[in-house]
């Protein structure tokens, strides 16, 4: 991606998200403004490698990229109970001590495999990370899937259809369709 | 200022005032300009004008702050309106706040509302259907509210005239129970619609499956070019305005039709306090309006006044229009005012699968949203020990399923490829409902809102006999469904409160006889002839269609009358 899209996809990651100035973060890295949820720079950085690992960078961008560790702190933050975001936030943070421990290194230290493997069995990590993780996930994939790069590139949304056809042939074996005028 | 220019009370003075600019008002408006005739278009909010006060009407999902959802503190301060379907962040704007017009539920009723200019044709279903002699004759037949004063015959010319101009797409059906109008093309049913409909002609005599019929430009015709709308663009966004005026709404219609007839005062703004009466010639002289900027009270004269505020405020405009000679209500000697209202239950649902015609899919969307059953219950004779019955929504489609088991490059791939799901199909229940005397709206005698109207009190229910037609929607839509080969049927109580429907009606209602009636067969107040009620308020029963259709058709019948009465003198 260059840089011109890159700011473009900062600027949308949740419409009229103000994003923080880099200078802002002791990290460096961009961040938005929070109403509700505290969250310290480590545990955006932790955030941040997770949506990295759930949705990794291919030949197409990934949650990094994307940042849809901000999409999901932005959901948190306005469109939950402040229950919900208290157990987000100790979900996060006892998520870190359990990764810690089963990996023997930072989350964000260990190689992506491990990353991987790890979180293919969440299951063990007790509820309260399991219901962290859960809305983790879910948040990410709806950032994701809603992102403009993949409405954009690869799940395209059309905002203006202008046709409605009842019996579209589906797909042939072969990728081919009969070819069948709309009303 | 506005207040100098309208000190005057020539300044004030009109041929005719319309109260509220949605659907039936915005008619009431075109038609009296049309005919000449000065008229001021009193609206309580704000102005939205048609494509430039509409925010959100070209914005892409990512372009949302919340991709549409509604924010938690938005949730917590506003449950009546969030239990709306249409209350989505890109609509919002549209809707009332549940503390901008606050009212008593004695029982539990969302009142879902839109203060703006067009009202909530912004936010409506589109769904268009003419009443039948069927629905008109049912109260005299069936022996409950009153006899309806007019037959379909009083109103088909005015659905026709209707029609026309706002352009409706559906098919020539043919059908007693739903009789067919001026059409533009029908959107299709679907290759599952479709074998569902096939399947019923086959098994079920009398019930019938259509594409439903709607108020959107299938193929528009020049009076549509001439309003400025071109052709639906099947976005589905319509609740938040549409830029192509693709579907009917006051605001891309019948308001900029008036204006520019040059006859038309639009004010934003003004809430309707009461109708002004004048004892010594027993007529109404004209509205007391709220300006609820400046919270000024200003009066303002006209020959004949339209009381088309929604059902339940134009209740509350005509109860607190009280003087001498009506002290509980204009018109209101029988004390009637406020009872019978009514509504649609729509609380059930019904869903299921086919593994049938996986050949086929749907592609682009279907702005009609698929087929449609009208009532086929106690048509020609009474069939069950409920009275009436229900028409109900039916519509199949397929989803790409996303495989979001998994992390990293397989919960990827899985997100991307998506696998496309077998037909799904859906129900919904519209069922007619009696209007019951104990279900009722009155004004508190203290308590004001901020512009100094009393309170609303809404005492509104469903009753055993809702429940006896809902049994009936399950039991009748199960054996269609397994006749169609459907599979996994699943039948689901909603839950919704009354008023969700929002299709309240009744309460100032038509009939013969002044002494159990509000409103006589122009839909004038008997005892005060120069007032018309046209919207919801006006309806003796219920049927089961979608209302809007027939409130505009009675408000373009009701002008024609009213004008004529002018002219008379």
């Amino acid at each position: 991606m260059n840089r011109r899209a890159s700011i473009r996809t900062m600027l949308y990651i949740a419409g009229g998200t103000l994003v923080l100035p880099a200078c802002f973060r002791q990290s460096g890295r961009a961040s938005i403004e929070l109403v509700n949820l505290k969250v310290s720079d480590e545990d955006e950085t932790l955030l941040e490698i997770l949506v990295e690992t759930l949705i990794p960078t291919t030949d197409t961008p990934g949650g990094r990229e994307l940042l849809l560790h901000l999409f999901v702190l932005k959901m948190v933050d306005d469109c939950h109970s402040p229950e919900d975001q208290q157990s987000f936030v100790r979900g996060l943070q006892s998520f870190d001590g359990w990764a810690r421990n089963e990996l023997g290194v930072p989350f964000g230290d260990a190689e992506n495999e491990r990353r991987e493997r790890l979180l293919e069995r969440i299951g063990d990590a007790g509820d309260a990370v399991g219901k962290f993780f859960s809305l983790l996930k879910r948040r990410t994939i709806q950032g994701y899937m809603n992102s403009q790069y993949v409405m954009t590139n690869l799940v395209k949304y059309e905002l203006v259809p202008g046709r409605y056809n009842g019996y579209f042939p589906m797909e042939t074996a072969d990728g081919s369709t009969e070819k069948v005028e709309g009303w | 200022m506005a207040n100098i220019a309208i000190d005057s009370v020539k300044e004030r003075t009109f041929d005719a005032i319309v109260i509220g600019s949605g659907a039936s008002g915005g008619w009431a408006a075109k038609e009296l300009t049309e005919k000449g005739l000065k008229t001021l278009l009193l609206e309580r909010g704000r102005d939205v004008v048609h494509v430039k006060d509409y925010p959100t009407t070209n914005l892409y999902p990512y372009e949302l702050e919340h991709r549409g959802e509604i924010t938690h503190a938005d949730k917590m301060a506003n449950p009546i309106a969030n239990r709306c379907y249409a209350y989505r962040e890109d609509s919002r704007h549209f809707f009332v706040k549940d503390d901008e017009h606050p009212y008593i539920q004695e029982k539990d009723f969302d009142w879902i509302r839109g203060y703006q200019v067009g009202g909530k044709t912004l936010l409506w279903a589109r769904q268009t259907q003419r009443w039948s002699e069927y629905d008109f004759e049912g109260p005299a037949r069936d022996g409950f509210a009153v006899d309806w004063p007019i037959r379909y015959a009083d109103i088909a010319p005015w659905y026709s005239y209707v029609e026309r101009f706002v352009g409706i797409a559906g098919n020539k059906d043919g059908l007693a129970t739903l009789p067919d109008g001026e059409f533009l093309p029908g959107y299709p049913l679907n290759a599952v619609e479709d074998h569902f409909r096939n399947s019923v002609d086959r098994h079920f005599k009398g019930r019938h499956i259509i594409s439903a019929r709607c108020a959107h430009l299938s193929k528009p015709q020049p009076i549509h070019i001439e309003q400025g709308r071109v052709q639906c663009q099947n976005r589905i966004l319509c609740q938040r305005g549409c830029p192509f005026g693709g579907y009917f709404s006051s605001n891309a219609s019948t308001i900029p039709w008036a204006q520019k007839t040059g006859n038309l005062t639009l004010r934003p703004h003004s809430v309707a306090h009461s109708v002004l009466y004048d004892e010594e010639s027993g007529q109404a002289t004209g509205v007391k309006v709220i300006d609820t900027n400046t919270l000024e009270e200003i009066d303002f004269y006209a020959k004949v006044v339209f009381v088309n505020g929604s059902t339940l405020n134009t209740n509350l405009i005509l109860l607190n229009s009280v003087s001498d000679r009506f002290p509980n209500g204009l018109g209101n000697d029988n004390g009637l005012m406020g009872k019978f209202v009514a509504f649609h239950n729509y609380t059930a649902r019904i869903s299921a699968e086919y593994d049938g015609l996986l050949q086929y899919r749907t592609d682009g969307r279907n702005p009609a949203g698929g087929g449609y059953i009208p009532n086929f219950r106690n048509v020609e004779k009474q069939e069950t020990d409920f009275l009436r019955g229900w028409a109900a929504a039916f519509g199949a489609s397929r989803y790409e399923n996303r495989d979001s088991s998994g992390v990293g490059g397989a919960l990827k791939a899985g997100l991307l490829n998506g696998k496309w799901s077998n037909w799904r199909v859906h129900s919904h229940m519209m069922a007619e409902t009696i209007p019951k005397e104990e279900n009722r709206v009155w004004l508190d005698a203290d308590k004001k809102d901020k512009w100094g109207v009393p309170l609303l009190h809404v005492s509104v229910d469903y009753a055993d006999d809702d429940w006896q037609r809902r049994q009936d929607y399950y039991d009748r839509m199960t054996e269609m469904y397994e006749a169609a080969g459907f599979t996994n049927i699943k039948t689901q109580d909603d839950g919704r409160r009354p008023g969700n429907d929002i299709h309240e009606m009744g309460g100032v209602r038509m009939g013969h006889d002044p002494k159990t009636s509000l409103l006589n067969k122009w839909n004038q107040l008997h005892l005060c002839k120069n007032v018309y009620v046209t919207d919801g308020a006006c309806m003796t029963s219920t049927a089961t269609q979608n209302p809007t259709l027939t409130y505009m058709a009675l408000a373009a019948r009701a002008v024609n009358h009213a004008v004529q009465e002018l002219k008379q003198g």
